[in-house]
């Protein structure tokens, strides 16, 4: 199967998802509707909830797989993943932090706000755990777990502290928050996290043959003539925007970035040149498809979609590291 | 009317370093190294653990920069020179290559390949040559984590010559300016590998290949270098032809390991550690 092949064959099955569904939820709307018409209301649910919601799973699904990819990358690693190495949790911590601080400050706070704050923190934590568990170009696969672990301690203590100090306006918006999900999706987090998606694919995908000598280790990268500094930073920059500016606007889910590469990986193999666009259209399709089961099993309440990613992708991890265990990689 | 007066023709494409330098962390791991290492044949470089040999390797390179002296490439500083005008003409073989992911073998030589642009049907072909030299047709579609450590060795080895594979290479100086740079290439790697790509590489060299390698094994040596160079203490200990510098002598001094040289009848010779 060629390249340009597969990535059609994924195209079509998002479409698929999303048109399916965009059917599904407590308003019916079913392709017979939009035949003979939408009534005022199910215009209203369609283009203000529905549309808005699977847009947006479809991105931060793309974005967080996409963001896996850059990391695994950087940390010639399969293993590392935004949630599992403290990212998200760095991410959710600077958006509470402008909620709260930035909402005593300056009262009402607005989501590029929150994602700017929730990027910065990404990016510190993203540089925080490869100066610990990475030296000489050589990475060590548990104190990158561990410190991960660490640092998901640490900032989710000080998101605790923040939240017990804040005023009950910010502590109801702090929960709103917390409670992410992808409903109450806006246009606007879309256009935000629509471009900086974009952005972060089109850097990587202009990177994809120093990400793939990186595999090889720093030096042979180097000797293969990439520039490897500006190759990390611009890696980190990346996945710190994809993680934060999701974060932000939804809350952690965890487990796409690992879950969405690994599976491309055993298809197509590790080659960057199918495995960002491939990864981002199976992220993609994956958070389209978990929302469409969260809001479909326990009609009309709805799972937490980062409670049923954690609920598929803990057992997934514990797979991958069992298999780490036999071929001893 | 020009006067059509060539200059004297500037052939100098050896690899040249002067009084390099390397210090880290109060350590010195190299001092006052030079040499000249001529192109078109092969250079050993032979040393106790600690002697130095990666250091020089990462400064020649230009992995690391060294912390003083110079180093000339065919007549350009090596610090003039970009990585990636050097990655078309020089690639590093390191000593553990590293990779946790599961690349096909061919796959795996195309990352060489991608350093240059190569027209897709001649760089098929040049990947077959390869994968043959290599002996790895057969393994072509394997994914790199099942391979055994040999094998591995040798798909690394295809790697680094597909970055530097001419795209003429029946041309009788084919491979004129192109150095591999090899830190213990032949670990790992049975007899029968060794052979092959040693004789191999000997060919290449013919056709004007420059070839560096790290090796621990004296009779390997004997067998596939020109020139060597002992490094001893971080210090060039001594340097010239094989023939020059694999004395007893120099052996015991540099690596403090007396020796018995043998000399069979076809004018090989053995060198064998005396047990003491």
């Amino acid at each position: 199967m060629t390249a340009t092949l597969r990535m059609s064959l994924l195209s079509v099955i998002l479409v698929s998802v999303m048109v399916l569904s965009l059917q599904s939820g407590s308003v019916n709307l079913s392709l017979i509707d939009f035949w003979t018409g939408l009534s005022e209301q199910q215009s209203l649910v369609f283009w203000e909830i529905r549309v808005p919601r699977i847009v947006m799973a479809a991105l931060v699904g793309a974005g967080l797989a996409v963001s896996g990819v850059a990391l695994q990358a950087l940390f010639r690693n399969p293993l590392a993943e935004p949630g599992l190495i403290g990212v998200s949790s760095g991410a959710a911590l600077g958006a509470v932090m402008v909620i709260v601080l930035g909402g005593a400050l300056w009262g009402e706070v607005l989501s590029w706000q929150m994602s700017l704050s929730a990027f910065a923190m990404a990016a510190v934590v993203t540089l925080l755990i490869y100066l610990i568990a990475t030296s000489k170009g050589h990475t060590d696969v548990a104190l990158m777990l561990l410190a991960g672990v660490a640092i998901n301690a640490v900032a989710g203590a000080l998101t605790g502290l923040l939240i017990s100090v804040s005023s009950d306006v910010q502590l109801r918006s702090v929960i709103f928050w917390m409670m992410g999900s992808l409903s109450g999706v806006s246009w606007d987090g879309i256009a935000l996290l629509g471009s900086v998606t974009l952005l972060a694919l089109a850097v990587l995908h202009r990177l994809r043959h120093p990400l793939n000598a990186l595999l090889l280790g720093e030096q042979s990268c180097l000797h293969m003539g990439y520039a490897v500094q500006s190759l990390k930073w611009q890696v980190m920059t990346a996945s710190a925007v994809l993680v934060g500016v999701s974060v932000a606007l939804v809350g952690i889910i965890g487990f796409v970035g690992l879950m969405v590469p690994h599976m491309v990986r055993l298809w197509v193999g590790p080659d960057h040149r199918q495995l960002i666009p491939l990864s981002a259209l199976g992220g993609a399709i994956l958070l389209v498809s978990a929302d469409w089961l969260a809001r479909s099993v326990v009609q009309p309440a709805e799972l937490p979609i980062g409670l049923l990613m954690a609920l598929l992708g803990g057992p997934f991890f514990l797979l991958m590291l069992l298999k780490r265990r036999e071929v001893g990689v | 009317m020009s006067q059509n007066i060539m200059p004297t023709q500037q052939t100098d494409n050896a690899l040249v370093f002067e009084e390099l330098h390397y210090r880290v962390e109060g350590a010195t791991l190299l001092s006052e190294a030079s040499g000249r290492f001529e192109a078109g044949r092969i250079h050993a470089i032979l040393g106790q653990n600690g002697a130095g040999k990666s250091t020089l390797l990462r400064c020649l390179t230009k992995e690391r920069p060294a912390s003083s002296g110079r180093i000339q490439l065919a007549g350009h500083d090596l610090q003039s020179l970009s990585y990636r005008e050097l990655a078309v003409r020089r690639a590093v073989l390191p000593q553990n290559p590293s990779l946790v992911f599961a690349f096909q073998v061919e796959q795996l030589v195309g990352l060489g390949f991608d350093v240059q642009d190569w027209p897709s049907d001649s760089r098929a072909i040049a990947m077959q040559v390869i994968l043959q030299a290599c002996d790895l047709a057969h393994l072509a579609k394997r994914d790199y984590l099942s391979l055994s450590g040999g094998e591995q060795q040798r798909a690394h080895l295809a790697r680094v010559l597909a970055q530097i594979w001419p795209k003429n290479p029946d041309a009788s100086q084919a491979f004129a300016g192109k150095w591999l740079f090899l830190d213990e290439w032949s670990d790992g790697l049975d007899l029968k590998h060794q052979v092959r790509l040693s004789a191999l590489l000997r060919q290449w060299v013919k056709q004007g290949l420059s070839v560096v390698m790290i090796l621990h094994d004296l009779n390997q040596i004997m067998q596939w270098a020109d020139d060597c160079l002992m490094l001893k203490q971080g210090r060039v200990f001594t340097y010239g032809t094989v023939p020059e510098v694999m004395t007893p002598e120099n052996i015991e001094s540099a690596l403090g390991v007396s020796v018995r040289v043998l000399q069979s009848e076809d004018t090989s010779t053995m060198i064998f550690p005396q047990l003491s």
